[in-house]
């Protein structure tokens, strides 16, 4: 399985693929992952590439994802076209506009963004920002968004890799607000139902 | 029972490891006693991960001022027979080419190895040069890992080879490795360091007459150690079809999955089968394993050779091809098969070797420069054009406020900005623009100084930060106070080496070992190496900033101006600011660009999340609408 994690420098997409990679070795499995690390990361757009079975190479080619998780919106709209045909994204619906929107350069626009998105058929949105905010602190989006990518079914790791992983991954002093960042994300992705907006 | 210890419960010995950590842990367990470097993407995390996994302290770990002297620490450590290890990113061995050319020529005692990063793409590095190639220049045998699985047993045995055959190695992973996590095996026991004793011997002293018998006896030596590259692990020749592709380091785990994409099997075995190929990998390659590659060419008449960066396992098969008149037929980047620079990634190899392989196998092909067309995957269809997202100066960036206050500070007159290596380099975009050369490390400071010569009407202004400052700058500064130069130079101090992830330096007190230090006051520096004006300015105090900026341009000849405030990734805000009934100017956003400002229905806007409270949009905002309170 190919799974793409898509955000903005400094929202934690590494540690979204560190916790799956550790879940999946937990579970057993062979695991690659591929990371952008570098100069991309002051507010440059962050990729993160988490391989599970027989391959040998960490990069996921285009059209090749199976799961798209995406930190922020346009980030979830630019990497879209990785995914395979019949691939999901779960994409979160927080708005992160770089310099250039602001200057007017371009535009950052919501509306095109999420239409575009949500004509893929398995793709969902969830506001994870906001959700994570509500817990104390907008860093945890990241793990709200793999608590409902994991509540809908989207993950092959069973959650007790994942949590374990999820803590090992972290500082024990976070320990509570993941824990309670991965419930309030299993629990929107619930309460979403069949209704593919999480409005929150 | 702790959450931390079950994996190691279920799975004994692996760990997931980036391919640098793995390095790093290969070198411990192989003994190592010093680990120097100079931090550079994407070699960074090595001697990052030894300092951490240090934790008795048995190893001597440092961050070297630059690459120069992390090597030469490191041949003094190995001709005293410890094992030592260097670090650096491939543009950094520029830096260490001095001492390397010499160093093979003298050779080591304890084994030496040299980890140096290549950047295809290249992804954040200033060229696209290849250390395989650098290391044939300077007569280093060259290791290239196509994993991290791979990179840690090259690790582990680089030190053997290196003291067996009394050279430094070279360890050369590439990005795609160095940042790419596997679970690595790590069962092996770590090696005692072997006692260290420096004994006097002529052979740690170059000397022309030396040099000339050590010349021989190194051309000697690489027939020896291309004949055991042959029988490596690290290069394997697979299948036996009519038709070979040849891959270096991490290409072949990228042509491994482009072959199993294109025959669906289910792994590489059958999909090796399935192809009628005769792959060869290439990991080892410096000496070249000529008997392998002669193997190769005698089962395979027409081949492909994929490698990043430069044609060097494609000149070598030439080359044994010319010497031995064989008639195998070579494609790859000499031929204009491959396109010569940028990454290799799953998509172009697959395509490379789609038409490699499709029928009719034209002979000319190979030879004929033909841009490969055919694709595996159908195109995509056009996606729409998304906002770029650049990197930026973090919000609440110190430089950001030290490039403000110069450009307001010299409005109206001709400046020329000479920038440099680090964050700051960022200053060239929207709407600061304030970077108009960057050549390499240190070079802004000199740069000017010819600017200066030609363009006398100029004003010219040079930035650097703390940390290249120290790592290349001093000796430009000394060579502007030598030569009267009349420049103007602007130390961004945010005590830190930021862009690579905050690493330690000369003026911050403290080594990577987390020992305490003697901490060197850059001001001081310049003023030793000659400079008559030096003044340091908080770049918040957007009105002295700017003062010191006009004084240091007024001041006739050379003059330093230490802009000095803590990068915002080193601490955590205090204050935050707050828009309240903005006027819509949209002035701050033009002027300074903060990546916490953003436009809301015609009006600013803080985001909160980002802002780190710094109140330079504050200063700026004509209107008093921004405002700093303090965060709850
Ligand atoms: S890491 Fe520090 S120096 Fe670099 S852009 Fe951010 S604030 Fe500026
Ligand atoms: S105070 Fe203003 S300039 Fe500074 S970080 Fe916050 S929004 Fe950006």
């Amino acid at each position: 399985m190919d799974i793409l994690i898509a955000g903005v420098g400094g929202q934690g997409t590494i540690l979204v693929s560190k916790i799956l990679a550790g879940a999946a070795l937990l579970a057993g499995g062979r695991v690659r992952t591929g990371e952008t690390i570098g100069m991309s990361q002051r507010g440059g757009c962050v990729v993160s590439h988490v391989r599970t079975g027989p391959v040998s190479s960490p990069y996921i080619p285009p059209g090749g994802a199976d799961l798209l998780l995406a930190l922020e919106l346009c980030e979830g709209a630019r990497h879209l076209p990785r995914l395979k045909t019949g691939g999901a994204a779960v994409v979160s619906t927080a708005r992160l506009e770089p310099v250039t929107a602001a200057l007017g350069q371009e535009a950052y626009e919501e509306k095109a963004m999420r239409a575009y998105i949500a004509a893929r058929p398995r793709a969902r949105f969830i506001p994870a920002g906001e959700t994570a905010r509500a817990l104390g602190s907008e860093k945890a989006a990241n793990i709200v968004l793999l608590g409902a990518a994991f509540a809908w079914g989207l993950l092959t790791m069973d959650e007790e890799s994942l949590l374990a992983s999820l803590a090992q991954n972290t500082p024990p002093a976070f320990a509570a607000l993941n824990r309670a960042a991965w419930r309030a994300g299993a629990e929107a992705a619930r309460n979403a139902a069949d209704d593919r907006e999480v409005t929150g | 029972m702790t959450l931390q210890n079950i994996s190691f419960m279920e799975k004994p010995s692996k760990q997931i490891l980036l391919g640098n950590e793995a390095i790093a842990l290969g070198a411990i367990a192989a003994g190592a006693r010093l680990v120097a470097g100079y931090p550079g993407t994407p070699s960074t995390e090595v001697l990052q991960t030894v300092a951490a996994r240090n934790t008795d302290g048995a190893i001597h770990v440092e961050w070297s001022t630059n690459e120069k002297a992390a090597l030469e620490v490191a041949a003094g450590a190995a001709w005293s027979g410890a094992r030592a290890m260097a670090v650096m990113k491939q543009v950094g061995l520029n830096v260490a080419a001095d001492p390397l050319m010499s160093l093979v020529y003298l050779g080591v005692r304890g084994g030496l190895v040299i980890v140096v990063a290549d950047d295809p793409g290249p992804i954040s590095s200033q060229t696209e040069q290849d250390t395989r190639f650098f290391a044939a220049f300077a007569n280093a045998p060259a290791l290239d890992p196509s994993c991290p699985e791979e990179a840690y047993a090259m690790a582990l045995q680089a030190f053997d080879l290196s003291e067996r055959y009394g050279l430094p190695v070279i360890l050369r992973p590439t990005t795609k490795v160095c940042h790419a996590s596997a679970a690595v095996d790590l069962s092996a026991e770590r090696r005692p360091f072997a006692p260290g004793r420096f004994e006097r011997s002529a052979r740690w002293v170059i000397f022309p007459p030396l040099s000339y018998r050590r010349h021989g006896e190194i051309k000697a030596q690489q027939a020896q150690i291309g004949e055991e590259f042959s029988v490596s692990e690290f290069n394997r020749l697979e299948g036996d079809g009519p038709l070979g592709i040849a891959a270096g380091g991490v290409t072949y785990a990228i042509l491994r999955d482009a072959l199993m994409a294109r025959s669906g099997a289910a792994d590489w075995p059958a999909a090796l089968a399935a192809s009628a190929l005769s792959v060869l990998k290439v990991g080892a390659v410096f000496p070249p394993p000529k008997a392998l590659y002669r193997r190769f060419l005698s089962r395979a008449r027409r081949v492909l050779v994929l490698e990043e960066l430069a044609p060097v396992i494609e000149e070598q098969l030439l080359a044994l091809k010319g010497a031995e008149n064989l008639t195998a037929v070579v494609a790859g980047k000499l031929s204009g098969f491959v396109a010569p620079n940028g990454e290799l990634l799953l998509e172009q190899v697959a395509r490379y070797a789609e038409t490699f392989l499709s029928p009719p196998p034209v002979t000319a092909a190979a030879t004929a420069p033909e841009p490969p067309v055919a694709v595996t995957a159908p195109e995509p269809e056009p996606a729409p054009v998304w906002p770029r997202r650049s990197p930026v100066l973090c919000a609440g960036c110190p430089h950001r406020a030290s490039f403000y206050a110069v450009k307001k500070a010299t409005r109206g007159q001709r400046a020329v900005f000479c920038g440099d290596i680090g964050c700051y380099t960022l200053g060239n975009a929207a709407p600061l623009d304030m970077t108009d050369t960057c050549l390499c490390m240190g070079a802004g400071l000199t740069v000017a100084q010819g600017v200066k010569t030609a363009d006398p009407q100029a004003l010219v202004f040079a930035f650097i930060g703390d940390g290249t400052f120290f790592a290349s700058g001093m000796t430009g500064l000394l060579n502007a106070a030598h030569n009267r130069a009349d420049i103007n130079i602007m130390i961004l101090d945010n005590s830190t080496t930021a862009m690579t992830g905050h690493q330690s330096h000369p003026g911050l007190g403290r080594t990577v070992m987390g020992e305490e230090t003697v901490k060197i006051d850059a001001a001081a520096v310049a003023r030793a190496l000659g400079a008559g004006f030096v003044e340091r300015a908080d770049p918040f105090d957007l009105p002295a900033a700017m003062d010191a900026a006009r004084r240091a341009a007024s001041h006739p000849g050379l003059s330093v101006v230490i802009f000095t405030a803590p990068c915002s990734g080193l601490f955590r805000p205090t204050q935050l600011c707050r828009a309240e009934k903005c006027s819509g100017c949209m002035l701050c956003v033009r002027e300074i660009g903060c990546p916490a400002l953003r436009i809301a229905a015609g009006v600013v806007e803080v985001n909160a999340a980002l802002c780190h409270g710094c109140g330079l949009c504050a200063r700026v905002c004509p209107s008093g609408r921004l405002r700093l309170e303090a965060r709850a």
